[in-house]
């Protein structure tokens, strides 16, 4: 009887492994143009593809820095409320892109479509901002760039920051 | 131990129809699975990438077997752990306060909470009583 359960659960065990090797397999297979692109080094900051949203852009502190201080740009704080009262980038709006709500308000939607919007969320592995650039990007918005550093970086390199409500 | 035939058998449907749906939706679009494992902000870009490719066949795999009968063991084994690690990785996401969508049946996916966690505990309920029901004389 004890070997009968111990035989059992090797066979179960061996089962599991070949599901799971199966898995691997089939997966790698059938997503291997994917796999291939990841090989060679794609995906490795967002999962974007460039083809599924034309619109965005990752940029780097300094670019987002030399955009504002133009000041053409639109800014857009992916963070919650409370972080953006704290401190943000000056000028910037509070967007809060959390991923289960996200709601674009109708005057960001009036904005012509060719104009330059930086987003931005807490950086580090902050996803926020990116999900804001594929709502703003299927809105049709074709120069979204995401300031991949986010607020830990604009703030850790001292540059001028914002506190309050501002224009939210 | 659950005995009724039927009520297994349906258990086994059920389960593995939604297993098989679940991994579906999610091989449609891997990089969107992919962000949404990223969303959790557990695992790094590469995890999250290699997960995405496998993950989903692993569940139409075990939903498969299940649904069919074959390995229903194994295949209980394989969705009861996976429901467990959901359940862990859920309470984990609210420990954290973090607002993620769960990304478990495509569209029909909402906010990573309690309810979620409700569902995985009836789902898991299933796969345990598939995984230690009766053994079937003449395999």
């Amino acid at each position: 009887m004890a070997d009968d359960a111990l035989s059992e659960t090797r066979k179960i065990v061996r089962q599991v492994l070949v599901i799971g090797a199966l898995g691997v397999l089939v997966g790698a297979a059938v997503r291997f143009p994917l796999v291939k692109r990841f090989a060679r080094g794609e995906f490795r900051e967002t999962f974007l593809s460039p083809a599924d949203y034309p619109g965005i852009r990752l940029i780097t502190l300094r670019e987002a820095e030399e955009l504002w201080a133009v000041g053409e740009v639109v800014i857009f704080d992916a963070r919650p409320e409370r972080s953006f009262r704290e401190g943000h980038v000056p000028r910037a709006r509070n967007l809060p892109a959390t991923e289960s709500k996200l709601k674009i308000p109708p005057d960001v939607l009036e904005l012509p479509r060719q104009r330059t919007l930086v987003v931005y969320c807490e950086g580090g592995d902050c996803q926020s901002s990116l999900a804001l650039a594929k709502r703003l990007n299927d809105e049709g918005f074709r120069d979204i760039r995401v300031m991949t550093g986010g607020w830990e970086e604009w703030k850790k390199a001292g540059l001028p920051e914002e506190a309050g409500d501002a224009e939210k | 131990m659950l005995k009724n035939k039927t009520l297994l058998v349906i258990f086994r449907l059920v389960l593995g129809g939604l297993f098989v749906y679940a991994g579906v939706v999610k091989v449609l679009d891997p990089l969107e699975f992919a962000q949404n494992i990223r969303n959790y902000r557990l695992v790094g870009q590469s995890l999250s990438f290699l997960a995405a490719v496998v993950l989903p066949w692993l569940e139409i795999l075990a939903g498969v077997a299940l649904a069919a009968g074959v390995w229903t063991r194994a295949s209980a084994l394989i969705i009861s752990g996976l429901l467990v690690f959901f359940i862990l990785l859920t309470l984990v996401t609210i420990a954290r306060g973090l607002d993620v969508e769960c990304g478990c049946f495509g569209a029909l996916s909402r906010k990573s909470g309690f309810g979620v966690i409700l569902e995985d505990l009836g789902m898991l309920f299933m796969g345990l009583c598939l995984l230690f029901a009766p053994e079937k004389r003449n395999r």
